[in-house]
């Protein structure tokens, strides 16, 4: 596990993170009107081809946006390219959905979600954040050893919409510095 | 200065278009890039309804703004999505070609307290420059796939014409090579086919005068001469050779007759600049044809022939023809795999006649009928056809102002059918009668 963080760093952040996402899950549901179950948070370190693993996939599409603010990194957006329709329908997208307006929804989904878990997470740890515009992110492209860090901290999600194919996963990633702060204000958390 | 005057002064500077909404849409603030493009100053419109004041897009916004509302987080609008959610006009109205200002909107949580939103932002970017030239990219990236992909069309058809090229100039050399061979043939044939007459010529009076010296000792009566004469035959087997050797003589003769035959027609056909305008009789030109062409054919296949009587004879390039008739028989024959049935036929339509070569074999795909005449086009595999047949076939017919007409179901065999006009082509005239190819 986690070279970061210990045991108990890693429970307390656990257990502040399922606060804020269900939080972030009802707020989404009284949007879209529709259930909305929630995974317990993973948080894990990892390296850059460990990073890269999560991208071989085509049962995705992914954005990405980055976060300023007492922390800092980029909240990448996972979003299950089964079930797109049904959620378009749901949030008020004429269907079909061409590639415009399909881009335009999944781009409103993941800032919706992102920000939705970002905020839980940067509330519950006194922490200020704010988040740009997600962009489509095609990871294909990228090589791990392109990369330029050796080991990141991920805080994942995943939403799942009942009754339908779609579920997303949010994966909240912290630069090296960051990781530092996050670990302090846990610090000063336990003590308390 | 103090600092509100300063952040106001600041607000209206900016190159941002800025409009603080309550949670009930109305307008709580705008700076000067609204007032500008709207021609509303801020005055007018504080306190009315956003969504009143854009009818257009109240439900596009109010649906940013709800979710701003409810989830407490920032909601983006892309020029991608939706170019011109506000409906100011370009920022370049003299240069440009656009009309509208291209808009990235950010729709920001302002004032809150219990997470209930009180306010909400509204930051309006022109991008109409970044996105015309994003569009120009696009446009021009487009292109150059385009022109790649016909480059690649192009290449692969280069390569393809370049080893059919090099197939038919092997043919073409073979084709020479041919024609040498057979004029080298020419001579012995003509001197083994003469002294194969004169043989037969001397086997039967040397046959003759030995039945004349049988008579002969016969008459003698003498049983010695009889019994010396009866073991010679026997053990030259004698009454063999006497019935063998005219019948070897015969079948060389007929041989040697057909060798002279080959070897003629050989030459007839490498000679296929002798274009020579004259009147022919088509189906003469096809029996021939089918001489020369028998041995693609004489295994299996069986020529059923209908020609309609007194055909009248074409003006025409014979050997041009039966070139193209050739081809057709080859091609006919390769496709049933040399066995099945072919079909001829000749008849007189109009000022036309016309001549029809059908298969049995397994027909022409669909795909490949449009492509049948295209020069290099062959379905036959490397080393087994030039992809020129056809074709040259077309631009001779052509040439002889006809038509080559082409049928084909799949698994229902094919059937090409020439037809010339009878007068020949309206200006062949004796001036380029003797044309050639």
């Amino acid at each position: 596990m986690s070279m970061l963080l210990s045991e108990l760093q890693r429970d307390a952040l656990q257990e502040l993170m399922n606060i804020s996402m269900g939080q972030a899950a009802n707020a989404l549901a009284r949007l879209i009107d529709a259930k909305i179950t929630l995974s317990i948070p993973k948080i894990v370190v990892v390296d850059a081809s460990e990073f890269q693993q999560m991208f071989l996939t085509d049962q995705y599409w992914f954005t990405r946006q980055s976060f300023l603010g007492s922390v800092k990194g980029e909240a990448l957006t996972l979003l299950a390219r089964a079930g797109t329709e049904t959620i378009g329908g749901l949030m008020d997208y004429a269907l079909p959905l061409d590639d415009r307006s399909k881009e335009e929804l999944l781009l409103e989904l993941a800032n919706i979600l992102a920000g939705a878990c970002l905020n839980g997470f940067s509330t519950q740890l006194a922490l200020h954040t704010k988040l740009s515009m997600p962009t489509m992110f095609n990871a294909e492209l990228r090589q791990a050893d392109s990369f330029r860090w050796s080991s990141t901290l991920l805080l994942e999600v995943e939403f799942q919409l009942e009754g339908t194919a779609f579920d997303s996963r949010i994966v909240i990633c912290l630069e090296q510095l960051s990781i530092d702060v996050l670990i302090n204000k846990l610090n000063t958390l336990l003590e308390e | 200065m103090d600092q509100p005057h300063l952040h106001l002064q600041l607000n209206n500077r900016l190159p941002l278009g800025i409009c603080v909404l309550d949670a009930a849409y109305q307008v709580v603030y705008w700076n000067d890039f609204f007032s500008d493009r709207t021609g509303l100053p801020f005055a007018e419109v504080q306190g009315k309804n956003l969504l009143e004041l854009f009818p257009q897009q109240a439900r596009y916004l109010k649906k940013k703004i709800d979710s701003v509302l409810v989830l407490n987080n920032a909601s983006f609008s892309y020029w991608e999505h939706q170019p011109h959610v506000f409906p100011f006009s370009s920022s370049r109205p003299i240069t440009g070609e656009e009309t509208l200002m291209y808009q990235n909107i950010e729709f920001l949580p302002g004032e809150c307290d219990d997470s209930a939103v009180r306010t909400v932002c509204l930051v309006v970017q022109d991008v109409t420059e970044l996105a015309s030239y994003f569009q120009a990219e696009q446009q021009l990236s487009a292109r150059l796939e385009q022109e790649g992909a016909e480059l690649k069309v192009l290449n692969e058809k280069l390569s393809m014409a370049q080893s059919q090229l090099l197939q038919s100039e092997k043919m073409a050399a073979i084709g020479q090579l041919a024609a040498g061979v057979a004029h080298e043939i020419n001579n012995p044939i003509g001197f083994i086919s003469s002294n194969l007459q004169t043989l037969q010529d001397y086997a039967t009076r040397l046959l003759k005068l030995t039945a004349f010296y049988e008579k002969i000792v016969s008459k003698t009566g003498n049983e010695t001469f009889l019994a010396l004469q009866r073991d010679t035959y026997q053990r030259l087997q004698f009454d063999f050779v006497r019935t063998d050797l005219p019948e070897l003589l015969t079948e060389s003769i007929d041989g040697i007759d057909r060798v002279a035959e080959i070897v003629k027609n050989l030459k007839a056909f490498s000679h296929v600049d002798n274009a020579q305008w004259q009147p022919a009789n088509l189906v003469d030109g096809l029996e021939n044809t089918l001489k020369i062409a028998a041995n693609q054919l004489k295994y299996h296949v069986e020529i059923h022939r209908d020609y309609a009587a007194d055909l009248p004879e074409v003006y025409c390039q014979p050997n041009q023809i039966n070139q193209v008739l050739l081809n057709l028989l080859v091609n006919a024959a390769q496709a049933m795999d040399h066995k099945g049935h072919l079909y001829l036929r000749a008849w007189q339509q109009d000022q036309s006649v016309c001549i029809e070569v059908r298969d049995s074999g397994p027909g022409i795909a669909p795909e490949h009928m449009s492509r049948l005449f295209e020069p290099f086009f062959t379905t036959k595999p490397v080393g087994s056809g030039t992809g020129l047949g056809l074709s040259l076939s077309y631009s001779i017919v052509k040439k002889h102002q006809g038509d080559i007409l082409v049928q084909s179901q799949p698994g229902e065999g094919a059937s090409f059918v020439v037809c010339l006009p009878i007068a020949g082509p309206a200006d062949s005239s004796p001036a380029d009668s003797s044309r050639s190819v």
